[in-house]
């Protein structure tokens, strides 16, 4: 039916006075249209686009599902954090300990979930839907590694503790270089938090410590902003990492200059921590 | 920047220059807190004389240093070599796969100049035996860049985006291409083998090829124009039942709030200038050879419209 119109149009175009490539042109338009007119259009049309929907369809509602079980890992990581800065001298052991059940329960729960939605998907693809919460974690359990040991926890340790959250059927969900960096560079401003509430309470020893892990760790990144995926927000990311890193060495050097002005202080207080009475004459 | 990497530096040195001794004068040797900061210390001006070489933390010195200290701070710096030289790979793979997009962009613009024939008045079959003379040339592109990435299975996506604007464009070549010549859409798996992606581990993302076909139709209204300035009176008829059906296509699509929607929310304009091209023939009687063939088929087009 289509062909007969075509071949009509033809020889009704060529009884007619039209230049010669115009003719030439709906010829094979129409030659090349009878050989693929005969397989219809719309129908095929309609079919494969009903399969691109339930394609889109299934992976919008896996980035969707994705998306969620991020944003519960970042919420309960906060929690873990809020947790480890309730640290005071006298309740280091509860208190850590209480942040780390809380991060177990982390994972167990909600990461897990986040490795079953992720099952049997391409991690890559649906990174940006799980990279903050996976952010955050790293955040929360690189801060409660340094509060307990002092060390940082690698990324090989925190994989292997994932492992064995996903079926062997799959492939685990393995935290990307570059997520562990990016929550390492946010971990920062925790530290931050952190030595400047040690300093308040007098532990400057302590708070001495964590400025040496901090410049450590930023001293390291210096190095990796190139050649990360994404080198603008590593770059504004270190820009806030050094803010901390001064702020921490700023609120050290507060302290170690004023320390001679409170010399007669020393010895009244708690022997362990002779600077205890001046850290609350600093203005941080 | 530049400043601040300044204050940043002298900040160290300020704070750290007093530190050691007094501290130890206040604590006695404290080999965890005070021995790291030598090695701080040094670092900036380290850094600025071999800052590119990867294994520029020679531990050795420091570890010697720091024997005593903290255990962790070896595991440390390995840790971030190794990172370093992993990401550094990364940087290597991406500016090789720069490179083969560099050519597919190229390719694609040589598709592009071929395809603009048909603006020209060029009879069709030149037009589309230049433009199809390219798609060997992106195919090769395509197979060079997928060697590439078998050399890091599973991390298609993270690169990705690398290649992902050119691919959209090269989709919407041979859409348009294949359109001139078929007077139909080209499918996902028909673009897929045209470019050589259709194997699970290097395929066409199905949303860059939608993208693709809608770059196609921003195409058509300037199609539409030129083709009846050109004298061919019944191409406006063609191509709104063609965006007609391709709109149609689409509304069965649930797209998320991103680039694909922005795109399909401009479908409605392709489809309402060439909408106006068809209603400016046709009160003109331009079309009226069409109407006199073919009862049957402007009966047809008159039912799109109304669904339309």
């Amino acid at each position: 039916m289509k062909c007969c119109s075509a071949i009509q149009k033809i020889v009704l175009m060529a009884s007619d006075s039209k230049p010669q490539r115009l003719r030439q042109w709906a010829s094979f338009q129409s030659s090349a249209a009878k050989k693929t007119r005969t397989m219809t259009t719309q129908s095929s049309l309609k079919d494969a686009f009903s399969s691109y929907a339930d394609d889109l369809n299934h992976l919008n509602d896996k980035r969707e599902k994705v998306v969620k079980a991020s944003r519960d890992i970042t919420a309960n990581s906060k929690k873990v954090i809020f947790q480890v800065h309730r640290i005071s001298k006298s309740n280091k052991e509860e208190v850590l300990e209480k942040a780390h059940k809380d991060l177990a329960a982390v994972v167990d729960q909600y990461v897990a979930r986040l490795v079953k939605e992720l099952r049997g998907s391409d991690f890559w693809k649906l990174r940006r839907a799980y990279s903050p919460g996976i952010q955050e974690y790293v955040e929360a359990a690189t801060l409660c590694r340094f509060c307990k040991s002092g060390t940082l926890l690698n990324l090989e340790e925190m994989n292997a503790s994932l492992s064995s959250l996903s079926d062997p059927s799959h492939k685990p969900l393995q935290i990307n270089i570059l997520d562990y960096i990016l929550g390492l560079a946010d971990l920062t401003g925790e530290l931050m938090r952190l030595a400047i509430g040690r300093i308040s309470d007098g532990e400057l020893e302590y708070a001495q410590k964590i400025c040496t892990f901090v410049r450590e760790i930023h001293r390291e990144l210096t190095l990796l902003v190139p050649r990360m995926d994404e080198p603008y927000d590593m770059k504004t990311k270190m820009e806030t990492m050094l803010q901390s890193v001064m702020k921490i060495e700023n609120a050290c050097f507060g302290v170690h200059v004023r320390k001679s002005e409170y010399n007669p202080l020393l010895g009244s207080g708690d022997p362990s921590y002779p600077l205890m009475g001046v850290a609350g004459g600093i203005d941080l | 920047m530049k400043s601040a990497f300044r204050t940043g530096c002298s900040t160290i040195s300020r704070s750290l220059n007093p530190n050691p001794p007094s501290l130890s004068a206040l604590h006695g040797l404290r080999s965890a807190a005070v021995a790291p900061s030598p090695r701080s210390l040094r670092a900036p001006t380290f850094r600025a004389a071999s800052s590119a070489t990867r294994c520029c933390c020679s531990s050795s010195s420091s570890s010697s240093a720091m024997s005593g200290g903290e255990a962790s701070a070896l595991p440390l710096e390995k840790q971030f070599e190794d990172f370093r030289a992993q990401l550094e790979d990364s940087v290597v793979l991406r500016e090789r796969i720069r490179a083969v997009v560099l050519e597919i962009e190229s390719t694609a613009r040589l598709m592009y100049s071929s395809l603009l024939l048909v603006y020209l008045s060029r009879p069709l079959p030149e037009v589309l035996d230049k433009s199809k003379a390219h798609i060997g040339t992106l195919k090769d592109n395509y197979s060079r860049l997928a060697d590439i990435l078998s050399e890091c299975p599973d991390q298609y996506y993270r690169y990705h985006g690398d290649w992902r604007s050119e691919t959209q464009t090269a989709v919407s070549l041979l859409a348009f291409t294949h359109y001139l010549e078929t007077g139909n859409l080209l499918l996902h798996n028909e673009a897929g083998e045209r470019l050589g992606l259709n194997n699970s581990q290097f395929g066409l993302d199905l949303e860059d090829y939608l993208v693709g076909v809608l770059f196609m139709s921003n195409e058509l209204p300037r199609y539409v124009v030129n083709q009846v300035t050109a004298g061919d009176y019944d191409c406006p008829r063609k191509v709104l039942k063609f965006l007609t059906e391709l709109n149609a296509a689409f509304r069965m699509l649930n797209l998320r709030n991103d680039f694909l929607r922005k795109k399909f929310d401009g479908l409605k304009y392709d489809l309402r200038r060439v909408e106006e091209v068809y209603y400016d023939v046709k009160i003109r009687g331009l079309a009226s050879d069409e109407d006199s063939t073919g009862d049957q088929r402007s009966k047809e087009i008159n039912d799109s419209e109304v669904v339309h």
